[in-house]
């Protein structure tokens, strides 16, 4: 696809990217940008898995809750995150809280929703059990129900990472003074096109290794699920 | 209380209750904007909020943003979808394109679509084609790794059986290949149906491409005068995903209706309430660790659950879950 001596504009040669990247992300001015973009990102992911795990929770327990709220969280799961960045700007302003309640906000859906899900996909003969046995409360959740609802809850917790992930460059590109994704925009109109494909690239490579070491973590978290599992011959 | 009312009083309660919420939560907004909680420059209330939206559904504005939406949902939705498809199926059917392909296509899954804007946006501008190419592109590498998977996930005992039958290319494709890779294609295409939605209007919102998220975008540029306008179309958006998902999931109990877990999932529906008896025998190991630990029974019945415990005579009655 590129040529080291590509004359098109738009796709300028990779040489001159690579010599992008090493000048302006690893030791020029863009580090910043790097920075306060993982700042945000990593605030936002942490306070949406806290939400989306504790209300999912919740919101097992709380049989009318759940019944009388599920059509609006499905409503705000479907809802595209990106169309609040107006109203999250209105509210909150350029800055810090408004980026990471915007993470926070759209990326604990999945999760919430994965959790209810999970949770209520316990066999009933456990949660039976459990209460025979006379399980205290917060036992039977933290070694009944959170055990047996982890696999999807991991699921949940991998898409909100990736809602996560849009909703940062979306916040930054739409109304910020920092952060890659304002980076990129700014690069794009002022006809840089190296510095915005190495805004992209850095963007690509956030998204990897995020992805990476979540599947790290997950199979360190899981590993008793894909040992069980394997034992059963059922592959995954 | 009769069978019948308790049955109807369990189908209808849930419905109640949600319309019990939607009344409290516009009311709430509502009290909140006219005791000046929120201040009416930054948010609208509700009801200079459904006004507004009434307003844009009487123009044709409304509906022409909503048309040129779906525009580029559905054909950056049926390019990303049918390469996926074609793509996937071959890939999987040979496992040396299989393993040698799969690192790839994860490698592009990972990559956050919004990475690929600023490239589609100097390469076509704010136009049709911009967006619907940037859905086809979000759609199709989750998708096709989904397609791959269902697949090879065809059961040996079918896939053996089809080549003693002799049954090869198109034939072996329609009859044997698509019956078993079909709820992991529905699973794949259900998550794209939303992500294709997202995708679109990120592409209208931040790229400029006309439909929704544009007029979201100018109602915000245009000042606080307009926001009931913006509000009025975030909500058109959250519908629009509302109906879309909604529409596939109907298409999927339609088109799947012959396959296990359609066929059981509509049992559960028509089943109101719980009508099996079960009876837990519990033993724990290593009774004594906390209070109260000793063998018990519980029995879940029909309508509530009873928990007894051996040796004790300790009976709860708690409602069915």
């Amino acid at each position: 696809m590129w040529s080291a001596g590509s004359k098109s504009l738009y796709f300028p040669p990779l040489e001159s990217i690579v010599k992008a990247l090493w000048t302006q992300w690893v030791t020029g001015p863009a580090r910043a940008e790097f920075a306060s973009s993982l700042e945000h990102l990593a605030v936002g992911y942490a306070i949406a898995a806290a939400l989306g795990i504790g209300f999912g929770a919740a919101l097992w327990s709380l049989r009318y809750a759940r019944e009388a709220t599920s059509p609006y969280l499905y409503f705000l799961y479907v809802l595209p995150a990106p169309v609040l960045v107006p109203a999250a700007l209105t509210l909150f302003g350029i800055g810090f809280t408004m980026k990471v309640v915007l993470i926070a906000f759209a990326a604990m859906w999945p999760t919430l929703l994965n959790t209810l899900d999970g949770m209520r996909g316990v066999d009933a003969v456990k949660l039976d059990t459990s209460k025979v046995l006379g399980l205290p409360r917060w036992r039977n959740l933290l070694q009944v129900v959170l055990p047996a609802a982890g696999p999807q809850i991991v699921a949940g917790l991998r898409n909100s990472l990736q809602v996560a992930i849009i909703l940062m460059v979306v916040s930054e590109w739409e109304a910020s003074t920092d952060g890659i994704g304002y980076y990129i925009v700014n690069a794009q109109q002022s006809f840089d096109y190296v510095g915005m494909w190495s805004g992209i690239i850095v963007l690509a490579i956030i998204g990897i290794v995020a992805n990476l070491l979540f599947v790290v973590a997950e199979n360190r978290a899981l590993h008793w699920y894909y040992g069980a599992r394997a034992v059963e011959g059922v592959s995954r | 209380m009769t069978v019948t009312r308790f049955a109807l009083w369990y189908a209808l309660r849930p419905w109640l209750l949600r319309l019990g919420v939607l009344a409290a939560a516009l009311g709430l907004w509502q009290g909140l904007s006219a005791a000046g909680v929120i201040r009416s420059d930054e948010f609208p209330s509700m009801t200079q909020t459904a006004s507004a939206l009434w307003d844009q559904a009487k123009t044709a504005t409304l509906w022409t943003a909503i048309g040129q939406t779906l525009q580029g949902w559905a054909i950056g939705l049926a390019i990303g979808a049918a390469a996926a498809l074609v793509i996937g199926t071959l890939i999987a059917l040979n496992s040396f394109a299989y393993n040698s392909v799969i690192g790839v296509i994860e490698f592009f899954k990972a990559i956050p679509v919004i990475a690929i804007l600023p490239i589609g946006l100097v390469l076509w501008g704010a136009t049709l084609t911009m967006k619907f190419a940037l859905v086809a592109f979000a759609v199709f590498w989750p998708l096709a790794i989904q397609v791959c998977y269902g697949v090879r996930s065809v059961d040996p005992v079918v896939r053996d059986t089809a080549s003693v039958l002799r049954l090869r290319g198109p034939r072996k494709f329609a009859l044997v290949i698509m019956p078993s890779a079909a709820p992991f294609i529905a699973t794949g295409l259900r998550v794209a149906v939303a992500v294709a939605l997202i995708v679109d209007i990120i592409a209208e919102l931040i790229g400029g491409g006309s439909g929704v998220g544009e007029r979201i975008l100018l109602a915000e540029n245009a000042g606080p005068s307009v926001y009931p306008i913006m509000y009025a179309y975030i909500v058109v958006a959250g519908v629009l995903g509302v109906l879309l998902a909604g529409a596939f999931t109907l298409a999927e109990r339609y088109v799947l209706r012959w396959h296990e877990s359609q066929r059981s999932a509509a049992g559960e529906r028509l089943k109101t309430y719980p009508e099996r008896t079960e009876v837990t025998l519990a033993v724990s190991l290593s009774a004594g660790c906390w209070p109260g630990a000793h063998p018990g029974v519980a029995v879940r019945g029909a309508f509530g659950r009873v928990v007894g415990v051996v040796g004790r005579l300790e009976i709860a009655v708690l409602p069915a879950a």
